[in-house]
Parts: C-alpha cells; sequence; structure tokens
C-alpha cells in the first residue's frame, strides 16, 4: 500500500503536461529545410505532397513538423473571406436553415480559395494540416472551439470562432495552432503578413487555455480543467507570449480592483530565464500612457514575479512587455485605500 | 505400279498433312483457352494496369489525386474523371484517392481489381476563423 502510495505521489511530482520540451534532443532544422525545398508546391497532390515532406525523415515528430512548417509557410490568411464569413454567421445565426445554406456555399469558396491561390482562414489550416498529417499516417485531428484575441469581443463570443489542431506523438496528445502560427495581419491595412511564430508548435497548454477553448473539454488536454467562465474571465495574451512564456500564472483575470498602493502580482514561467532590465509595464491611464520598468522582481531561474504598487486611484490598462515584446494585458481599477 | 506405289506412298502423307493441320488448327485454338487461363491466374498474383473513374454527387470530379500508398508514384484525373495508373499494381498495393474537400479514400487492390469506381463524398465542415493580432487592447471609456 506504502508503495502504491509513494508510485502515485512519484508519477504527480514528475507529472508534466505534454508540450515541446519533449523533443529537446530533437534538431528541426531538417524538416525545416524540407518544407522550405518544397514551398513553390500546390495543393492539387496532398498524398504526394505529404510523402515529400516527410519520407526522408526518421521521427514522427519530425515528419510532423515538416508538414506543420509548410502549412504556416505557404499558406496566407484571407481577411476578406474571413469577415464576410464572421459577418454572415452572425446574420444567419438564429436561422438555421439560411445558416446551413451558407456554410455550404462558403465550404465550396475556401476549397477554392485554398486550391487556387494558398488562401483560407483558420479552419482551412487546421483541415490541411490533418489531412497532409493523416496522408503520413500521423494522428492528428482538427479542434474547434472559441479564441481570445485583443481585438475579440468577448460578449458576441456565442459560437466556435476558431479551430487548431491536435497531434499524437510517441502515444501523447499534444496542441498546435497552424492559423496563430503563421502570421497575423497588419493592424492597419489588415494585410495578412507572413511571420512564423515557433510559440504555437506544440505549447503548454496551460498557456494555450489562456486564449483557446475547445468545444469538447477533453481537448484542452488538462487534469485541471478550467471553466468557461474562467476562460472569459482570463487575461488576453499575445502570439508574443508564446515565443517567451512557459506557463501564465497570474493574474488570473483580465479585469482587477484592488485599493490605492495595493500590489499587483505578475507571475509567470519562462521559456527561457530573460534579464530584469528586460520587463517594463506600458500603463494606459485613459488620457495618456506611461511606461514602468518594475523595481520589485524576483528572477529565479525561469520563474518570474514582478510586483507593481498602484499609488493613485484610476482606471488603467496595465501592458506587460518583455524587451519589446508585448506579452499580456490587463485592467486595474485602483479605489481609494480604506481609510 | 510404279505409279500405284507411288500413290501408296503419298496417301500416309497427305493424311498426316492432314493430321498436322488438323493439330495446328487445335493447337491454335487450345491454347488461346489455355493463354487465357494462365493470364487471368498471373493477374491474380502479379502485376497489372488498373484504370478507374472519380466521381462526387454531381458528377466526374476532374484533378482528383491518385497516388500509391508509401510511394512517390500517383497521377491525377482527366475531365471524365478517368485515370490509367501509370504503374502496374499489384493485390495487396494501396491506392489513396484524394481531392480537396472530401474524404480521402483508401482503396486496396484485390485479386480480381483492374477497374476502380469511386465517389467521393465531402468533408462537411463548418468553417471558421479568428485571426490573432498584436495590437493592443484598449478599454471602453466613458466620455468624461
Amino acid at each position: 500500500m506504502i508503495i502504491k502510495r509513494c508510485f502515485l505521489l512519484c508519477l504527480w511530482a514528475f507529472q508534466s503536461y505534454a508540450q515541446v520540451s519533449d523533443f529537446e534532443g530533437v534538431n528541426f532544422r531538417k524538416a525545416d529545410s524540407i518544407a522550405l525545398a518544397y514551398k513553390n508546391e500546390t495543393l492539387h497532390n496532398l498524398p504526394e505532397l505529404a510523402y515529400k515532406l516527410t519520407s526522408n525523415l526518421p521521427t514522427e515528430v519530425e515528419q510532423f513538423r515538416a508538414i506543420f512548417t509548410w502549412v504556416c509557410g505557404n499558406i496566407a490568411n484571407d481577411y476578406a473571406l474571413y469577415s464576410r464569413n464572421m459577418h454572415k454567421r452572425q446574420r444567419f445565426k438564429s436561422d438555421s436553415l439560411k445558416l446551413e445554406n451558407w456554410n455550404s456555399y462558403f465550404r465550396t469558396l475556401v476549397y477554392e480559395k485554398l486550391l487556387k491561390r494558398n488562401k483560407t482562414i483558420c479552419t482551412g489550416y487546421a483541415y490541411l494540416l490533418e489531412e497532409l498529417a493523416q496522408l503520413a499516417n500521423i494522428d492528428c485531428k482538427m479542434i474547434h472551439g472559441f479564441a481570445r484575441t485583443s481585438t475579440i469581443d468577448i460578449e458576441k463570443l456565442d459560437m466556435p470562432n476558431h479551430s487548431w489542431n491536435v497531434v499524437k506523438l510517441q502515444g501523447k496528445w499534444y496542441l498546435c495552432d497552424p492559423t496563430w502560427a503563421s502570421g497575423i495581419p497588419n493592424s492597419e491595412t489588415f494585410q495578412f503578413q507572413f511571420h512564423y511564430n515557433d510559440g504555437f508548435f506544440l505549447p503548454n497548454p496551460k498557456l494555450f487555455a489562456i486564449n483557446h477553448y475547445p468545444v469538447h473539454k477533453k481537448w484542452l488536454l488538462l487534469e485541471n480543467k478550467p471553466s468557461f467562465q474562467m476562460f472569459l474571465d482570463a487575461p488576453i495574451i499575445y502570439g508574443e507570449a508564446y515565443t517567451k512564456l512557459n506557463v501564465h500564472n497570474e493574474p488570473l483575470k483580465m479585469h482587477n480592483i484592488i485599493r490605492k498602493n495595493d500590489t499587483v502580482l505578475f507571475k509567470y514561467e519562462l521559456l527561457k530565464p530573460i534579464k530584469r532590465e528586460a520587463i517594463s509595464l506600458l500603463i494606459d491611464n485613459g488620457s495618456g500612457s506611461y511606461k514602468i520598468y518594475p523595481k520589485s522582481i524576483s528572477n529565479e531561474g525561469r520563474f518570474l514575479t514582478v510586483a507593481y504598487a498602484f499609488k493613485r486611484t484610476g482606471f488603467y490598462d496595465v501592458h506587460f512587455y518583455i524587451e519589446d515584446a508585448l506579452i499580456s494585458t490587463y485592467t486595474v481599477k485602483v479605489k481609494k485605500a480604506k481609510s | 505400279m510404279k505409279t500405284q506405289l507411288i500413290t501408296t506412298e503419298k496417301k500416309p502423307f497427305r493424311a498426316l498433312a492432314y493430321g498436322a493441320i488438323l493439330m495446328l488448327v487445335a493447337l491454335a485454338f487450345n491454347p488461346v483457352y489455355g493463354q487465357t487461363q494462365t493470364t487471368s491466374t498471373e493477374a491474380v498474383q502479379n502485376e497489372r494496369t488498373i484504370k478507374g473513374i472519380i466521381t462526387n454527387a454531381e458528377g466526374p470530379v476532374e484533378s482528383a489525386s491518385i497516388v500509391l500508398k508509401g510511394a512517390e508514384v500517383g497521377t491525377v484525373s482527366n475531365k471524365n474523371g478517368e485515370f490509367t495508373f501509370p504503374k502496374p499494381l499489384k493485390t495487396g498495393d494501396v491506392l489513396l484517392i484524394s481531392y480537396l474537400g472530401y474524404d480521402t479514400i483508401e482503396v486496396k487492390i484485390e485479386a480480381n481489381t483492374t477497374f476502380i469506381k469511386q465517389m467521393l463524398s465531402e468533408d462537411l465542415i463548418e468553417f471558421v476563423g479568428a485571426l490573432n493580432t498584436n495590437k493592443p487592447y484598449k478599454s471602453k471609456r466613458k466620455r468624461q
């Protein structure tokens, strides 16, 4: 009995979530260069493409990597297609027949754009990744769910709005988001720009759950599953968070209320140690913004804790930066101190 | 007498000649059946050319890809949905038939497969898309 308990305790102590660090010994350079070598391939013959991308790679994870890199580097996100779909889906959301008709028409349109112009919206990325991986005998599924970004109004988040993938490698399920890994639209012109973000390749499920919530909870790939409300309440994290953080621990919520002179704690687990000087906060009080280099920083290896006390009442948007990378945003309402 | 002799000598020759012709005719026809049977048996075990047609609910599918599983050899269907696989195939080989937006089908070459008629069914997916952005969040504030 004691042995069994010890075993279970050890199992618990060493349990870590499936993420890219499981493959620390694997060098993805060869997989990435194969993906690059086939840059001009079209989508007309998917089985052949899958074969070309994977047949010279020895491990499943490298094969999947080549497919992932190829999809992210060759398929552009079509903003016009995205906004047209969102507009129609919102318009027909209470008319199931019209919505079904629209979905059917839109599906044909998406495949046509994908085939002829290598352009799509996120379900297209997830679909293509699933197809190519399956053709290479890799168990990969498309996951539908909810995603949050700084521009998504959560009041209107009543239908799934995003798709990503899970992949089974060496018997374990991992997450990835090919759409968000491929790039982002220019914030002013809305033109899509390829900018590969490796952070979305097999990230820590705990970080992923901050801004991704699947329709079926099992695909959170977490033991302690957060509720949908916790997901809605969570802070905004940006793409760069995936390049710097392994886990986002605190603040747990986007909107925080404190008293004057109270301290807000920012607690993260980093992917790589960073210098204290790299950390800054951009605080916006509505009429202007100012940059703060917090003094109270505990930076032990990969565990980072930053404390900042708000000395004046007000309502602030607080943006957390590591170097020039925008990591996360919170709001802080500072009320009068208790008398 | 001499003539008679010749005649008697010629008769067996003629009989032999007719016999030979008959044999040849018989052989000429027999091997036809024999060959047909042999080819059929060999076809079961050996490689043969596979042809086929790919359709969907609306008719023939042009540009569907047909490849041999685990190898870099394949073809695409023509505007009538027809294809002839470029490499002879043997029993047990698996062809992957795919077209973007349709379920990929695996077709195993059976002992008697020479022609494949395959209908593709659509992947019924609802397309959605949330774009990521690096635009900083901005709170909506009441005008003061």
